[in-house]
């Protein structure tokens, strides 16, 4: 099959409410479900064991929500963008459901290759008293004057490159009595800033202590100056054809900071 | 006051980044039903972790049918993994059912769905969860009705304390029976024991607080279990039976989970029962009588699952899938209207010659992993003795078919302790074995004979009620052992890789399987000391069970261990799949003279009683090969 005759459906979907407790793998299933049930005309893969034509944006950590994850499908077919979303819509978990969608060209470049740029909205809630966007500045700071963030993933030691993938941030006193974090970060295949991570270790800076236990590489940290912690990935950007900054759809990006 | 029916789900979120497989706890899946409004709820709960209780089809069937009642909204349950329950415990949240994320207790009905006997520790595991008194004798009328079903209800005493009522048979034909007699008993404001009397009415339900045990000269060490006195309740209840099976929904599943689990797939059941007559099987009794599909049913009905649901693999499900009548046109239509679709057919066990082999062929296309056969005894003698009508020459055809058709790896089913067995039973399994991997390299060839495996898997043959080894005695378990010791002495070659069950946890089995009414303390006992999960090997300890019989004055061997007269009457005569005593006792006749039976769907009526006690009948969808 030649690959004129291939039509690539990008997808922008959300990962909200339980389903943010959901691991990538089962993400990726739940879409290849739900596209067999909308009917679409997927295209799939030659050889031994055929399987869906179909790939995602980076991995969303468990516990983590967004608006801006995407898929792209590879169709055989042409079936307009609005049916084909609609099609989606109707086959997906409210939670994953689908938000938009359009046609890129087939030859355009893998979403984990185009997005170098993620933002993300971390909601800090006290566990106790008040927390206030000053003290988290400053401890932010610290974290990112250290530059790497020394965690463990199983029982291996990892660092992550803070200076060079969070490329700005901004705390303000949200009304409720939390603190509202807005973080601009880079990736590509040298890593990506996980923000769960990032948070942990802002957790443990807003209040050393001799005795810490190491940061445990999970989707899902426990908190120590937190009740509660909402992290949402709010946007993901490539570097577009003429040099601006758009998300995989080609909608200019917006500046949070 | 009873437990409200509201959304808790924030109660356990803070709980998810302390447990593995945190997807266990979301629900919100595709298809999942229930309603948020309802006059009546049900709670159907899996006594085992969600991955392994979401496939079952038999609480499929039941939630499909319970929800599309008019009033009555039905959610699932399943027992959170040791971490999550204890983590449960730590923060003070009850057990919650997965729609609606409400605690278990203020459900009006809750249902357990019982599987086999070694599920035993997890109703109390989930009911101290739910917060609802262990023992039906000590609920009030705010607590739930308790009820239990499924295939492994043949002999409830051991567990029957637990439960207020089992729903004895194909739940289908009951369940919402009694869900309407107890809604309508409710809102005329009965008591709880007028609500057990009133099911104790609906056929097929046993409600165990109605019956005592009694023990006599003319019963077993274990007692009988017979109606209070005054109590107008059945001597002997029934299963319900569905007598036409076509006429039931084809594709009862709509829940199409997140995780990966390992039955992941859409299933069809094509057909109903077996009547193999197998001595040692419990299913071959308990399942009959025989009902199919027909082709068009079947194929219309993976089409429209497969649709709805999203999967890319389905089964053909049944005790026998390739004694359907219609098998091979089954499995033909299905591969022209599925081909290039990337769908993969599965069928779940293969019959024990080139037939079953050439079904095996046409679902497996270019991947072919491993072919299971069950020959289940070594020697022809002990094969005649069980009626698994079976020669080696089959094994030896099939075996040769599989070769030539591409498969080289092979897997052999079998069972240790059978009746009669002697030491050179066992070694015919070893025999067997490194005949098989002979021949298959053999037939392979050269260049190909390194790349055949064998294994063989060998169970400890445990007896069940109603059927023709229900007298018999479990073979003790320092005499399984030895014989496991002389099964891997016995087989020469290396390339054959054995596998054993446990024999520790083949007694318990043992004792759940043949016990009377006073096992309760006991599996209270081994919970009490810490006993859950005791189907996976990790959870298992014997110690805790041995502990808790002694504290009882249990000798856990003298249950598993001794012959039951028989003329005795059982611990478990009042439940019946309607099978005749008489029937029983000629198979184990012609199993002792090593006469076999043959199949009633393929040759005459073997007299077994249960189409007659049923009022129904085998129902094929055309002539068996």
């Amino acid at each position: 099959m030649s690959e004129e005759t291939l039509y690539k459906l990008r997808v922008r979907y959300r990962k909200q409410g339980r389903l943010r407790y959901l691991g990538h793998l089962e993400v990726a299933h739940t879409w290849d479900r739900a596209v067999r049930r909308a009917g679409l005309p997927f295209a799939v893969t030659q050889g031994f064991s055929p399987h869906m034509r179909i790939a995602f944006s980076s991995a969303l950590p468990v516990g983590t929500a967004s608006d801006s994850e995407w898929v792209d499908v590879v169709l055989r077919d042409y079936v307009p963008a609005p049916a084909a979303l609609d099609a989606l819509a109707r086959s997906m978990p409210e939670d994953l459901g689908p938000l938009e969608a359009r046609y890129v060209d087939v030859r355009a470049s893998a979403l984990t290759a185009f997005i170098t740029r993620a933002d993300y909205r971390v909601r800090l809630e006290p566990a106790s008293g008040a927390l206030d966007a000053a003290a988290v500045s400053r401890a932010l700071e610290a974290v990112v004057s250290a530059g790497g963030i020394i965690y463990l993933r199983g029982r291996k030691e990892r660092s992550m490159d803070v200076r060079r993938t969070l490329t700005g941030f901004r705390a303000t006193d949200a009304s409720s009595g939390g603190v509202e974090v807005l973080l601009e970060t880079h990736l590509d295949n040298d890593g990506a800033l996980r923000p769960e991570i990032l948070i942990a270790a802002l957790d443990r800076a807003l209040a050393p202590r001799a005795d810490d236990e190491p940061i445990v590489s999970s989707g899902i940290q426990s908190w120590r100056n937190f009740g509660r912690v909402a992290i949402e990935r709010i946007g993901q950007y490539g570097e577009g054809p003429e040099g601006d900054m758009t998300d995989p759809a080609g909608h200019a990006s917006i500046d949070i900071l | 006051m009873g437990a409200v029916y509201e959304d808790r789900f924030a109660d356990i979120e803070p709980l998810l980044s302390r447990v593995e497989k945190p997807t266990r706890y979301l629900d919100h899946e595709w298809g999942a039903l229930a309603s948020a409004e309802a006059r009546y709820r049900v709670c159907l709960i899996y006594p085992d972790v969600y991955e392994v209780g979401l496939p079952n089809q038999g609480l499929q069937i039941l939630y499909r049918v319970l929800n599309r009642e008019g009033g009555i909204s039905c959610e699932r349950g399943y027992v959170p993994w040791v971490d999550m329950a204890d983590a449960m415990r730590g923060a003070g949240v009850p057990l919650l059912s997965l729609e609606g994320a409400a605690p278990v207790a203020s459900f009006d009905l809750v249902g357990f769905h019982i599987p086999h006997e070694m599920a035993a520790t997890n109703y109390l595991e989930a009911l101290d969860l739910a917060g609802i008194p262990l023992l039906a004798s000590e609920r009030g009328e705010d607590d739930p009705i308790v009820v239990a079903g499924g295939p492994s209800v043949y002999n409830p005493e051991p567990i029957a304390p637990f439960f207020d009522a089992f729903l004895i048979g194909e739940g289908e034909e009951s369940i919402v029976e009694v869900a309407r007699t107890h809604e309508r008993l409710r809102d005329a404001g009965a008591s709880r024991d007028e609500v057990l009397r009133g099911l104790a009415q609906v056929p097929g339900t046993y409600v165990p607080s109605l019956y005592e045990v009694e023990y006599g000269p003319d019963t077993t060490r274990w007692g009988a279990t017979v109606p209070r006195a005054g109590e107008d309740v059945p001597e002997v209840v029934l299963k319900r039976v569905v007598d036409d099976f076509g006429a039931t929904d084809p594709v009862p599943q709509t829940v199409v989970p997140f995780a990966q689990l390992v039955h992941d797939r859409l299933s069809v059941e094509v057909l109903r029962g077996c009547a193999r007559g197998c001595r040692f099987c419990q299913a071959g009794i308990t399942y009959r009588p025989v009902r199919e599909r027909s082709a068009d049913q079947v194929v219309s009905a993976v089409c429209r699952g497969l649709e709805r649901t999203g999967y890319d693999e389905v089964s053909l499900t049944s005790l026998s899938t390739t004694d359907h009548s219609a098998c091979a046109e089954i499995l033909g239509r299905l591969n022209r209207r599925l081909a290039d679709t990337g769908v993969q057919v599965s069928i779940p066990s293969q019959r024990l010659d080139s037939f079953g082999v050439r079904m095996a062929e046409a679902v497996a296309g270019e991947k072919k992993g491993g072919l299971t056969f069950a020959p289940e005894a070594g020697s022809q003698r002990m094969r005649d003795i069980i009626n698994k009508n079976v020669t080696e020459e089959d094994l030896d055809r099939a075996v040769t078919a599989a070769i030539e058709a591409g498969w080289r790896r092979c897997k052999l089913y079998f069972m240790m302790g059978l009746p009669g067995e002697t030491d050179e039973d066992i070694v015919a399994i070893a025999r067997l074995a490194d005949h098989v991997l002979e021949l298959a390299r053999s037939v392979a060839g050269k260049g190909q004979r390194g790349a055949i495996s064998v294994s063989i898997s060998v169970a400890v043959f445990i007896p069940k009620a109603w059927t023709p080894f229900q007298w018999c005695a479990q073979l003790d378990d320092a005499e399984v052992k030895r014989r496991q010791q002389l099964l891997l002495h016995s087989v020469r070659n290396r390339a054959v890789r054995v596998h054993y069950h446990d024999a520790d946890t083949s007694l318990i089995e043992a004792v759940l399987s043949r016990g009377g009414r006073d096992l309760a303390p006991v599996i209270l006992g081994a919970w009490r000391r810490g006993q859950r999960f005791d189907a996976w090997t990790e959870q298992f300890d014997l110690a805790r069970w041995e502990a808790a019989a002694k504290e009882a004055a249990i000798d856990l061997r003298a249950v598993a261990h001794e012959e039951f007269d028989h003329a005795a009457r059982l611990p478990w005569d009042h439940v019946t799949p309607g099978v005749l005593k008489g029937f029983l006792e000629r198979e184990w006749k012609r199993a002792l003279s090593g006469v076999t039976t043959a199949d009633c769907t393929r040759e005459s009526c073997t007299g077994c009683g249960i189409c007659p006690a049923l009022g129904t009948g085998n129902h094929l969808a055309g002539e068996r090969s």
